[in-house]
């Protein structure tokens, strides 16, 4: 969270101050995006196109999504140019 | 080789300046057009900016629950018949206090098209200046996908069922954009998803174009619950949109029309129907009188690009947004 200088016109009744909500989306989630780093090219696609925006860069080799968050939708895997992120069931996780 | 992949980097990463006002778990269906267009405002637009908006699938979030909040922006909750009228009241109050603010509209296609159609089509008429982005997801989806004005032809919907009466929505869809363009308003524009930078530039200039007057997004943003799509098509379903006509790309600076994105060779419309089962049942008579309404559309804003690049604008409309 970034700074709330925003805010300075609201009243003392604003919550503003309170940490944001956050819902446990990763659990909702029944694929699992894996990317391929050797296929990564670096192109950005999946991190822009991502509607959560949980791609993120790994020292500038490749993408990575946060699995905290990630829903499970697809649109990386459909949208990656080289397809090197494959969607993977949630079951062959399990231990 | 860390260098070598940096310079391939998507020229869309550089418009997203500003940081992400939302939380990361927040409460859309998987795969939402609205999701990613919500998140991508704030970080073109930048995080001061305020979003007025109404009961619809984006309230929820932006709105916030019990006490707490999703995001770190300032937000205005309206009802859905007063949405332009309220943003204009905090347009003129920020006016008057001095401060120096980016108001955004952000309303569903029901508010835009028909519940708020008499507030936004008086905002556009009194050039209040203020940015109104209309999210068109063809439908009133969040209180259970019944029709709007602006669902295509033939698109079931829990209004509009597929049965033995009814095969689906019988009348024709409405174009937001070209009514809007019509007013001779500062800037008028459509974009979709697929194309982000196109979008990127687009909000951009609107938030230029906003000195003079108002200005009017209209975002095509499906919804792959309410379409009965697959999630991982979201993106695709918008390009196919586009490279079929379906929904082109244009903006208007004072009602002259300039396409943004020509298509050379559209594609048929069914390459665009197929990714949905909102629109299965469909025959090849009715998919003919869809693609006939998407060509004549397409048509007629070919033949306005062309006619008002020719005929020289008034001087009145010239000079409307310098005098308010």
């Amino acid at each position: 969270m970034s700074s709330n200088h925003y805010f300075k016109h609201e009243g003392p009744w604003s919550d503003a101050g309170d940490p944001l909500m956050c819902t446990d989306t990763g659990d909702w989630r029944t694929k699992r995006p894996v990317v391929d780093k050797e296929k990564c090219i670096f192109c950005g696609f999946c991190a822009i196109y991502c509607p959560i925006q949980v791609m993120v860069m790994q020292s500038d080799t490749h993408f990575e999504a946060n699995l905290d968050f990630c829903k499970g939708c697809g649109i990386c895997a459909k949208e990656c140019p080289k397809g090197a992120i494959t969607m993977i069931s949630e079951g062959e996780f399990v231990s | 080789m860390a260098e070598k992949k940096q310079g391939r980097l998507t020229k869309v990463l550089d418009y997203l300046k500003h940081d992400d006002p939302f939380s990361k778990g927040v409460a859309f269906c998987p795969g939402c057009g609205l999701e990613l267009l919500l998140r991508f405002i704030p970080r073109v637009l930048g995080n001061d900016i305020v979003i007025t908006g109404t009961p619809s699938c984006s309230a929820p979030v932006l709105l916030g629950q019990n006490n707490q909040s999703w995001h770190t922006l300032s937000y205005f909750g309206t009802l859905m018949t007063g949405a332009a009228a309220n943003a204009t009241g905090l347009v003129r109050y920020y006016r008057k206090a001095g401060i120096d603010n980016t108001v955004v509209c952000f309303n569903g296609d029901g508010t835009a098209n028909d519940i708020g159609f008499g507030n936004l089509s008086g905002a556009a008429e009194r050039n209040e200046p203020f940015i109104y982005i209309c999210y068109d997801n063809e439908g009133y989806m969040n209180t259970g996908i019944q029709k709007s004005g602006t669902t295509p032809f033939g698109a079931t919907t829990t209004t509009t069922p597929y049965g033995t009466v009814h095969r689906g929505k019988n009348l024709r869809r409405m174009n937001l954009g070209l009514k809007m363009a019509m007013n001779k308003i500062p800037y008028t524009a459509t974009a979709t998803l697929s194309d982000l930078e196109d979008l990127a530039k687009k909000l951009l200039k609107a938030k230029e174009a906003k000195e003079r007057g108002f200005c009017f997004l209209h975002v095509f943003a499906p919804c792959p619950t309410g379409w009965g799509a697959d999630p991982a098509d979201t993106i695709e379903i918008c390009r196919r949109a586009v490279k079929s006509n379906y929904f082109p790309l244009w903006e208007a600076e004072n009602g002259r029309i300039r396409m943004t994105k020509t298509v050379k060779k559209p594609k048929p419309v069914d390459t665009y129907t197929k990714l949905m089962k909102k629109f299965n049942h469909m025959t090849e008579a009715d998919m003919k009188i869809l693609q006939d309404d998407v060509e004549y559309e397409y048509c007629l804003l070919g033949g306005l690009s062309v006619l008002e690049a020719e005929c020289q604008l008034p001087v009145s409309v010239k000079d409307q947004g310098e005098a308010s």
